[in-house]
């Protein structure tokens, strides 16, 4: 009877419904960003024990070296690299040098094992879906989105740009693509990877930032250099004994010749999330008033409906319905519009989602997972229901007291 | 002459490298320990940073019998790690190694021990550099545990908090088979839960 009621009201009921399925998509959107972010940034690196680099702050290290975001840390230098590298305690390290460009995307300077030791998702090792890695000086090795993006194919060749954005160009040092990377869903996926000799061998005529003019030196002449780094922009270190972690940590953190930084990336990114916790909460609140504005839409549009329904609701106590009936059948028709909302709102979300997928990823580096739903937005859906029975008491409430009195003295 | 002034002008370049010092501090904070713990299979490391003003409640160098009685106790109590961080029984905990000590800043990289010694030597100049600087000290301790049944730590609990009244809060750095994190341990909640962590 009271879906009865609500299709002979169709339009301001559709809008009512419509206005609660949009806060609730909103709700459950932001909270599928805030996790999927989560998710996201904790799955980039795994298996690393330490990030060295400048002293600077942990998470503008983890931001920048793993992320590429933020502003650029301090370089290592090689010196200190090679001090480090030779601790008893160190299993394997790994530099990585930052700073140059090719198009939108940031060129990474590594040694090969950076392909063996960089891990991402709970241990998953970087995989080549097409060619190799590279072998040669002037190989590269791009990631998926790289790859996709600028449309390269194995054997192409690329020319690496001075800095980010800038015009001068490392034209007369092309690189060859050797290999392309399976998609991680991971910042590597917008990058480019090259030898960290080759980051050396594309600035030997350079001086001060730009190329000496009218030099350039044969790239066969280049691949005999010793091409030794002066600095790195950070370094990924792992340890041989999880117990010795913290004792080298302490000991690079203390290092009296250059102002180092040693972060656990586990704890760096916890510090970044009790930074990020304010808005996020700020977040959630805006959202979560969305849904009560909606819902609070919901119980006006019940308050005017009740002027026109005086009459309706007298004909029901004049069939002998109990005031009771006529708050339940409010109820249940809030509770109705609720749900419906709810489940639209759902659906707004995975539509929502199948969209804009792709673009997000593209445009943030963020994946969101289209996963079945989970308790706590089942719980988020039962809340609003709940939510509008509550709300929409009010106005049965007032309806219940008037077809006590509309009952006894109809006069229409 | 030439040469001389070239002399003179490498002297004054190299000065600054033959006098290398350096000068840095760690974050030292009135009230917060740091406690780094790793865990690798049946072996516990722990590492305890505790400002001397938590354990002792004074950090100028110990120079009264009292105040050396003090110090002398707190580094015997931080010996004892499984007494300040109460491991369940169930988890059959024991100390391999064990080593406590008090440092300040003016011989940081010295060995622990050695500041006794160095403030009877030449505690005046000592006391007056902290009365100029306010130097700090620090309480460390490293400690090795090895347990039979680590699955069954699931939890530690912070009685350290009640042999050190001025402690408020451990900052604890917690290395496991599932990563890194880190908590902060008040003196309100003094448990660590450690579930989830293997």
């Amino acid at each position: 009877m009271s879906l009865g009621s609500l299709i002979a009201r169709a339009l301001t009921v559709s809008i009512t419904i419509l206005a609660i399925a949009l806060s609730v998509a909103l709700f459950l959107g932001v909270e599928k960003i805030r996790t999927g972010a989560k998710a996201s940034f904790a799955d980039t690196i795994s298996g690393t024990d330490l990030i060295v680099g400048a002293r600077s702050g942990s998470v503008q290290l983890l931001l920048y070296s793993v992320f590429r975001i933020g502003n650029a840390t301090n370089n290592l230098t090689w010196q200190s690299y090679q001090d480090i590298a030779a601790r008893p305690q160190v299993d394997w390290i790994v530099p990585i040098s930052l700073g140059d460009s090719h198009r939108q995307f940031r060129v990474m300077g590594t040694t090969p094992a950076f392909f063996e030791r960089y891990k991402y998702r709970s241990g998953q090792s970087l995989a080549v879906q097409d060619g190799a890695i590279m072998d040669d000086l002037f190989d590269t090795v791009l990631g998926a989105d790289v790859a996709a993006t600028l449309g390269y194919g194995i054997g192409d060749p690329i020319v690496v740009s001075h800095g980010l954005a800038s015009f001068s160009q490392h034209k007369d040092q092309p690189f060859r693509v050797s290999g392309i990377l399976e998609k991680t869903g991971t910042p590597v996926d917008r990058t480019v990877i090259v030898s960290l000799r080759a980051i050396e061998a594309i600035h030997v005529d350079w001086q001060s930032g730009a190329q000496r003019p009218g030099q350039s030196t044969p790239a066969d002449v280049i691949r005999n250099m010793a091409l030794e780094p002066q600095a790195v922009s950070a370094a990924l270190v792992g340890v041989k004994s999880r117990l010795q972690v913290f004792g080298l940590q302490r000991s690079i953190n203390e290092y009296p010749q250059e102002p180092l930084l040693a972060i656990l990336p586990g704890v760096a990114l916890q510090e970044l999330w009790q930074i990020v916790g304010i808005a996020e909460t700020a977040l959630i609140a805006v959202s979560a008033m969305v849904v009560v504005t909606a819902l609070i839409g919901m119980m006006a549009t019940i308050f005017s409906s009740l002027n026109e329904r005086r009459r309706e609701m007298a004909i029901f106590r004049a069939m002998g319905a109990r005031p009771r009936v006529v708050l339940a059948l409010l109820v249940l028709e809030a509770m109705l519009m609720a749900a419906l909302g709810a489940i639209l709102g759902l659906a707004c979300l995975y539509v929502g989602l199948l969209i804009g997928q792709p673009m997000i990823d593209s445009a943030f580096g963020l994946w969101l997972p289209i996963e079945p739903v989970t308790l706590r937005e089942i719980w988020v859906l039962a809340g609003v229901v709940v939510a509008g029975a509550i709300v929409s008491m009010v106005p049965a409430l007032r309806a219940y007291r008037m077809s006590l009195a509309d009952g006894m003295m109809v006069k229409i | 002459m030439k040469l001389l002034s070239l002399l003179t002008l490498s002297a004054m370049a190299a000065t600054p490298v033959f006098a290398q010092e350096t000068r840095q501090l760690d974050a030292h904070e009135h009230g917060v320990a740091q406690l780094d713990i790793a865990m690798d299979g049946q072996q516990i490391a722990m590492e305890l940073h505790a400002p001397g003003a938590d354990i002792v409640g004074f950090e100028y160098a110990a120079e009264s019998a009292d105040d050396r009685a003090a110090v002398d106790n707190a580094v015997a109590a931080l010996a004892r790690p499984l007494d300040l961080f109460v491991l369940p029984d169930a988890a059959g905990c024991s100390v391999v190694q064990a080593a406590a000590g008090l440092e300040s800043e003016d011989d940081h990289d010295g060995e622990a021990e050695e500041h006794d010694e160095h403030a009877k030597d030449d505690h005046k100049d000592d006391h007056d550099d902290h009365e100029e600087q306010a130097g700090h000290t620090e309480f460390h301790a490293e400690y090795l545990l090895t347990c039979t049944d680590p699955d069954a730590a699931t939890d530690i609990t912070f009685a350290f908090f009640d042999a050190f009244p001025n402690a408020l809060e451990v900052e604890v750095q917690l290395i496991s088979d599932t990563g890194a994190k880190s908590f902060e341990v008040e003196r309100d909640t003094p448990t660590l839960d450690l579930r989830g962590m293997f």
